[in-house]
């Protein structure tokens, strides 16, 4: 340390830069972990464990003789998250107490507990209890190099234990009868998972505080599942989404004085989750809504090509009768694109300033559209599942889907069962329809 | 990977469950002989899949004691693969198939050991056998309820079992579904392994297994299928049921067909 090339004056950046990275960390870690805790249900379970806290840095707090050592206080803080979820565990498994109410209670109890307990000692005036208000919705500011280091180097500890059991979190989180059947240890996985969570809850209290440091464990992986389809990919990106959470808002509560950080974390974790809610493909509000356009346009589309397929039977027809047999939110712009089509496509064509007759391409279109949908209805009839698998409001061609041979096989099931129906008249329920709707309640 | 011949392949004896104090299984005792296609088929909260779930150590047994491949389950649960009731979990979870077939190799990995090329090749083998190899990298809830199915029958073959449980396999499945399902099942039987499916469609019974047994809190009755899905076992099996008379009529007629 006798070269050190950076003396005294860099002391303050250096303290900034490890509060920064140990924040960073926990913002990391509390979205990877948190994952599991939303992939398995078990978010409410973490949320009653981060209100837990409080009580246990107050007993922590009174246990050390009134230090203000953020370690201790920390332990204080696991050891009432872990208690509460036991007594989640016990009411459930002893009482006929619901889940949620469960959970409700236990946030409830230890969450007054806490703050009353914090009310007390500060009522006292105990000295150096000056800044445990801070937990209950986080501030950065006090925290030391040292108090950063150990959040983060246990943060990294949490991401490394999740990253090397990925593989046993996975499959009790997606089927935990399978994996019990394959014998691994369920419930023990189970536990480890809700107290990895309760550690990170723990863990995160600087920044976010008691209160709202669920939404740090819970937002993040929410917001990453939008963007992706793969375990693999959503813990990481989740944990990049806390990265920048917590450290944005740690940032802007750096710049005004007395802001706790909890909040600003907060709103910085859900401006990035709205964003990802409403733009993410599939499955992002803009795609489904979009999605769900084309859907009834598409049907609509389709509707008023059988219709005008009947109507054109008869010579010209106008646009208030094709509407009017072919009614439907989507009806009105359908019309216009049909007629748009004209100029581009040929499938109708104009016989008049209100007239119009099917082209060729469009009786072709509307007959092979009247044949599908014929079919599908005779699959829905006689194999109701296979058309519950694969029929979709496009309307695509049966035999392209199902095979023909299969079709072949359906219309000879229909036709026979229509055969047998006129036979035996009054016989409730039709043979020859494979399987029944919620037959899977078995047990 | 072949049973021996001398040991039946699944023995209940005396078996009975409770939820609370309520019995679901009474005094069960079954025996199920090796290499065959066996069906448990019952009404609705008859206790079929607890006692699959019973079978597989997944509910605590009020009394008796199961046997599989003649040995008491801990001794053989590598042999023993399983295919849960497809509602029994979340289809929206962000894993692809070939993801969940691969599940179905991790019980012979041990913990920490990830899947290599190896489990990689026999997923692959397993999804071309139950014909969802073109589906491999999607996610699951892109899938049809009966390619859901067919993934979790990859999942067990995944598991190179010898036994085989299968909860309510053919519900809510389209026919090509049901038909390569009943298929690759048919493969199982023909390589020596024993198939025992939770069954509640009466009708196709008769056409796809060996044996059956009859099931509604206790066992009714048990062997071949013609000798068990007579009138009067049947009237005991769903009595009371007046919601089942029409399914039993017809089973009953194609009963009678069968010889």
């Amino acid at each position: 340390m006798v070269d050190d090339p950076f003396p005294a004056a860099w002391i303050p950046p250096y303290n900034t830069l490890v509060v920064a990275a140990g924040v960073a960390s926990v913002g990391f870690a509390a979205g990877v972990v948190g994952c599991f805790a939303v992939l398995r249900r078990r978010a409410l379970a973490g949320d009653a464990a981060a209100h837990a806290t409080l009580l246990g840095v107050g007993l922590a707090f009174l246990l050390g003789g009134g230090r203000r050592d953020l370690p201790l206080l920390l332990a204080g803080a696991l050891s009432t998250a872990i208690a509460a979820l036991l007594g989640l565990v016990l009411i459930g498994r002893w009482t006929r107490t619901r889940d949620d109410a469960a959970t409700a209670i236990v946030l409830g109890v230890s969450f007054g507990a806490g703050i009353t307990l914090l009310s007390g000692i500060s009522a006292r005036g105990i000295p150096g209890s000056a800044g445990l208000e801070q937990f209950l919705l986080g501030h950065t500011a006090g925290l030391t190099a040292a108090d950063a280091t150990i959040l983060g180097v246990m943060s990294l500890l949490a991401v490394g234990i999740v990253a090397l059991f990925l593989k046993e979190s996975t499959l009790v989180a997606f089927d935990p009868l399978f994996a019990a059947a394959s014998g691994w240890p369920v419930t023990l996985i189970d536990y480890a998972l809700v107290v990895l969570v309760a550690v990170m809850v723990v863990v995160g209290l600087p920044a976010a505080g008691a209160v709202l440091v669920t939404a740090l464990v819970v937002i993040p992986p929410v917001t990453a599942r939008q963007w992706t389809d793969s375990v693999g990919v959503m813990l990481p990106l989740a944990g990049i989404f806390g990265l920048v959470a917590a450290l944005s808002g740690v940032a802007v509560s750096s710049a005004v004085p007395r802001m706790p950080t909890g909040p600003l974390v907060v709103i910085a974790a859900s401006i990035l989750l709205t964003i990802s809610l409403l733009i993410a493909p599939r499955r992002g509000g803009l795609a489904r809504w979009l999605q769900a356009r084309r859907t009834v346009a598409a049907w609509a589309d389709g509707r008023l090509l059988e219709v005008a397929l009947r109507l054109d039977s008869d010579g010209p027809f106008t646009r208030e009768q094709l509407l009017a047999k072919a009614p439907g939110v989507a009806a009105d712009s359908a019309f216009k694109r049909l007629v748009r089509s004209a100029a581009l496509e040929p499938v109708v064509t104009r016989a008049g300033t209100d007239a119009w007759r099917l082209a060729v391409w469009g009786r072709e279109l509307a007959a092979e559209r009247s044949r599908r949908v014929a079919a599908w209805t005779e699959v829905l009839e006689a194999a109701r599942e296979d058309a519950r698998g694969h029929l979709t409001i496009d309307v695509p061609s049966p035999e392209a889907i199902l095979g023909a041979a299969r079709m072949k096989a359906i219309r000879e099931s229909a036709a026979a069962e229509r055969g047998a129906g006129e036979a035996r008249p009054g016989q409730p329920g039709q043979p020859g329809q494979p399987g029944q709707p919620g037959g899977g309640a078995g047990g | 990977m072949t049973m021996s011949t001398t040991s039946a392949g699944l023995e209940f004896h005396d078996v009975t469950v409770a939820y609370g104090r309520r019995p679901v299984l009474w005094n069960v005792d079954l025996t199920v002989p090796g290499a065959c296609l066996f069906g448990i088929i019952g009404p609705n909260g008859a206790g079929k899949s607890t006692l699959l779930k019973a079978a597989l150590g997944l509910v605590p047994l009020a009394g008796g004691e199961v046997r599989i491949l003649g040995a008491p389950l801990e001794q053989v649960r590598g042999r023993v693969g399983y295919v849960p009731q497809r509602e029994s979990v979340d289809w929206d979870f962000p894993v692809t198939v070939t993801d969940v077939v691969l599940m179905g190799t991790y019980a012979r990995l041990g913990w920490l050991r990830r899947p290599g090329p190896r489990e990689r090749s026999l997923a692959a083998e397993c999804l071309d056998r139950v014909g969802l190899a073109d589906v491999a990298d999607r996610q699951i809830g892109r899938l049809s309820g009966g390619q859901q199915q067919r993934v979790f029958l990859a999942r067990a073959l995944a598991q190179e079992a010898d036994v085989y449980f299968l909860d309510e396999p053919m519900a809510g499945v389209d026919a090509r579904s049901q038909e390569r399902i009943f298929r690759v099942l048919a493969e199982l039987r023909a390589e020596g392994r024993l198939v025992v499916i939770v069954h509640h469609d009466l009708r196709s019974a008769g056409d796809w297994f060996d044996a059956v047994a009859l099931i509604d809190m206790r066992l009714v009755a048990t062997g071949p299928v013609a000798e068990v899905l007579t009138p009067e076992n049947l009237r005991r099996t769903y009595a009371g049921r007046l919601d089942l008379l029409d399914e039993i009529g017809r089973a009953v007629a194609e009963g009678g067909r069968t010889p």
